[in-house]
C-alpha cells in the first residue's frame, strides 16, 4: 500500500516536472520569432512548391498542408533542443534532478507537441477562413491534429537520442527520413494512385495515417478508416518513445 | 556517526580503460570531505557515479542509505549538485533559473520564492535577479549555479571545482557560504585542484590517483605521514647569480624551490641545514630578511602520493 502511494506521488511529481520542462523549453526555444517563422514558412513553401499549378480544390490541399506542417514543426524541436542542451550541459541539470528519465522525455515531447499544435492551427485557419473549407468530423480533426503532433514530436525525440552535441547532425539524419515520407504518404499523390510497391511502403509511414485522418475530417474520404489511423499513430508514438529511450540508455552508458 | 555518502567498490571502465578502480570511502554527516587528484585521476567520474549521472561498471554508492542505482530518485532528493561547468539557462533570468530548478526538486511555490530570495541575497545576486543570465560574469554564473544546487535545501552538497578560475569576490563569497552551510549541518563533498583550499576547508581529504584511492585522512594526519619532507623558507636582502645551485650544495638539503623572492630548502634535518644556511649567508654577505621552518604541506603529500614530478610533467606535455 505504501509502495503504491509512493509511486503515485512520484508519478504526480514526474508529470509536474514534465510540465515545468515543457514550459521552460517553450519560453527559451519556441516562442522566438525565428522559430515561429521557420515553423510556419518552411512547410508552407514546401507545400506550395508542389501544390501550385495543380488546380486542385482547397479541401484537397488543406489536409496535406496541415499534415506536413505538423510533421516538420513537431519533429524539429527535439533534435534542435536536446543536442544544444547537451552542449551547454543544461541537459545534465535535468538528468541530475530527482525525476525519472521518462518525465524528461515527456517534457521535451510535450513542448514539441504544443508548439506543433499552435503552428498546425495556422493552415487550418487558412483553410477555414480563406478557402471556406468545411469540417465534416470535428472529432477526427481534433485527433488528426493532436495525435500526429505528439507522434512526430516523439519521432524527433527518438532521433535526438543519438549522442551528438550538434543539432545539424541530427537534422541531416532526420531529413533523410522526413523528406521521402512526404512523397510516399499520399500528400500529393493519392495512395490508391501509387504503384503496388508504393502502397506497401506508404503503409509504414506515420504521415500516411496522419494525412488520412485529417483528410477524413475535411472530406469524409479515407483509405484506412479513422479508427485504424488512430491505432497506428498510437503504435508509432509508443514505438518511437520506446526506441528513443532504449537508444538514449545505450548511448549514455 | 551516520554515513551520508558511501562509495562501495565504485569502478568505471570506458571500454578497456579503467577510469576508477574499486574505490571505497564513507563521508559522515556534517563533514566537509575533499576529493583531490590530478587531472584525469577519476575525480569527475567518481562524483558522476555518486550522483547517479554515470552508471558504475561495478560497485555502487549509497546516499543517506539509499542505493543510487536502485533508489536513484530518492537518493537524489537528498543532494544538491553543482557541476564543474556552470550549467544555467542563459535565456532565463537568475530568478527564473531558480524557480525552474525548484520545480524539478518539488519545492512548492511559496517556499521556492522564499528560498530564491534568500539565496540570491546570500550570493550577492538579488539586485540582478530579473536580468537574463547571458550577461553574467563567470563568477556570477558560478554563484547562481551553486544557488540552484541549494534551492531544495539539500542535506548534502556535491561541489565539483567550485572556485576554479573565479574572481576573488566570488571565491570569498563561495567559501563563506560553504562554511556557513557546513555549520548548519550540511555535508559537503568537494572536488578541487586547490590543495590549500582543501587544507583549510576540509575535515578529511581523499587523494585519488590513476583511478585508485591513494590516501584518505584528515589533512594534518596526512601531513604527518611524510614528516621527512620538512623545509626552511628563507628570503635574503639581495640575490646572487648562482644562489640556487649554492643553496642545493648545503649539506642535507634535498632540493631547493624558488617561490617569489623566497627560497624553500627541503630537508629531513632542518637544524643542521639552518647552521649551514647561516654559514653560507655570512660567507656571501647576505642578510636573511625572513626565515621560517615549515612542516610538510598538503601539497607535499599530494605530490608525494601522486608521484608528480614537474620536469616529467613538462616533458610529457611537450611530447
Amino acid at each position: 500500500m505504501n509502495k503504491t502511494r509512493i509511486s503515485v506521488s512520484q508519478i504526480k511529481a514526474d508529470l509536474k516536472a514534465s510540465w515545468a520542462i515543457a514550459k521552460k523549453d517553450m519560453r527559451i526555444y519556441y516562442i522566438k520569432p525565428g522559430t515561429l517563422m521557420f515553423g510556419v514558412l518552411f512547410p508552407l513553401f514546401m507545400f506550395l512548391s508542389f501544390a501550385v499549378g495543380k488546380n486542385a480544390p482547397a479541401a484537397t490541399l488543406i489536409p496535406g498542408l496541415i499534415s506536413i506542417t505538423l510533421l516538420f514543426s513537431a519533429s524539429s524541436i527535439g533534435p534542435m533542443v536536446i543536442p544544444t542542451e547537451r552542449r551547454v550541459k543544461t541537459f545534465e541539470r535535468l538528468l541530475s534532478a530527482p525525476i525519472s528519465f521518462y518525465s524528461i522525455i515527456l517534457g521535451k515531447t510535450l513542448g514539441g507537441f504544443l508548439f506543433s499544435l499552435a503552428i498546425g492551427v495556422i493552415p487550418l485557419l487558412i483553410g477555414l477562413v480563406w478557402f471556406g473549407t468545411q469540417v465534416i468530423s470535428v472529432l477526427s480533426l481534433v485527433l488528426g491534429l493532436a495525435l500526429p503532433a505528439f507522434c512526430f514530436a516523439t519521432l524527433g525525440i527518438m532521433f535526438a537520442s543519438f549522442p551528438t552535441e550538434n543539432p545539424g547532425d541530427i537534422m541531416m539524419l532526420l531529413n533523410f527520413v522526413r523528406l521521402p515520407l512526404i512523397f510516399i504518404s499520399g500528400l500529393y499523390i493519392p495512395i490508391e494512385s501509387l504503384p503496388d510497391w508504393g502502397q506497401v511502403v506508404a503503409a509504414f509511414s506515420p504521415l500516411t495515417y496522419a494525412n488520412d485522418l485529417v483528410r477524413y475530417a475535411f472530406e469524409g474520404r479515407t483509405g484506412y478508416g479513422p479508427v485504424l489511423d488512430v491505432i497506428v499513430l498510437l503504435f508509432f508514438t509508443v514505438a518511437f518513445l520506446f526506441v528513443g529511450m532504449r537508444l538514449d540508455k545505450k548511448f549514455r552508458k | 556517526m551516520e554515513n551520508v555518502i558511501e562509495a562501495i567498490n565504485l569502478t568505471k571502465y570506458y571500454n578497456e580503460f579503467l577510469a576508477v578502480d574499486h574505490i571505497k570511502f564513507e563521508v559522515e554527516k556534517g563533514e566537509i570531505f575533499g576529493f583531490l587528484g590530478p587531472n584525469g585521476a577519476g575525480k569527475t567520474t567518481t562524483i558522476r557515479m555518486l550522483t547517479g549521472l554515470t552508471k558504475p561498471s561495478e560497485g555502487t554508492a549509497r546516499i543517506f542509505g539509499h542505493d543510487i542505482q536502485s533508489e536513484t530518485i530518492v537518493a537524489k532528493r537528498y543532494m544538491g549538485i553543482v557541476p564543474e561547468i556552470s550549467n544555467i539557462y542563459d535565456d532565463l533570468s537568475a530568478w527564473d533559473n531558480l524557480m525552474f530548478t525548484g520545480e524539478l526538486y518539488r519545492v512548492n511555490k511559496s517556499e521556492r520564492e522564499r528560498r530564491a530570495k534568500e539565496l540570491l541575497d546570500m550570493f550577492g545576486l538579488y539586485d540582478r535577479r530579473n536580468e537574463k543570465t547571458k550577461g553574467f560574469s563567470k563568477g556570477m554564473r558560478r554563484r547562481l549555479t551553486i544557488s540552484m544546487g541549494l534551492i531544495s535545501n539539500p542535506q548534502s552538497l556535491f561541489l565539483d571545482e567550485p572556485t576554479s578560475g573565479l574572481d576573488v569576490q566570488s571565491v570569498l563569497i563561495i567559501k563563506d557560504v560553504v562554511r556557513e552551510l557546513n555549520q548548519k549541518g550540511v555535508t559537503i563533498f568537494l572536488t578541487t585542484h586547490d590543495i590549500e583550499e582543501a587544507n583549510v576547508t576540509c575535515d578529511r581529504v581523499a587523494i585519488i590517483h590513476k583511478g585508485k584511492m591513494a590516501a584518505i585522512d584528515t589533512p594534518e594526519r596526512l601531513k604527518k605521514t611524510i614528516q621527512s619532507v620538512q623545509s626552511i623558507e628563507v628570503a635574503f636582502d639581495k640575490a646572487l647569480p648562482k644562489i640556487m645551485k649554492e643553496l642545493e650544495n648545503i649539506p642535507l638539503v634535498n632540493k631547493v624551490h624558488k617561490e617569489g623572492d623566497k627560497f624553500r630548502l627541503y630537508t629531513q634535518d632542518p637544524a643542521t641545514v639552518l647552521s649551514g644556511l647561516w654559514e653560507y649567508a655570512k660567507a656571501n654577505n647576505l642578510k636573511p630578511i625572513s626565515l621560517s621552518t615549515l612542516g610538510p604541506s598538503l601539497e607535499d603529500v599530494f605530490v608525494r602520493l601522486t608521484e608528480i614530478d614537474i620536469k616529467t610533467e613538462r616533458r610529457n606535455l611537450n611530447e
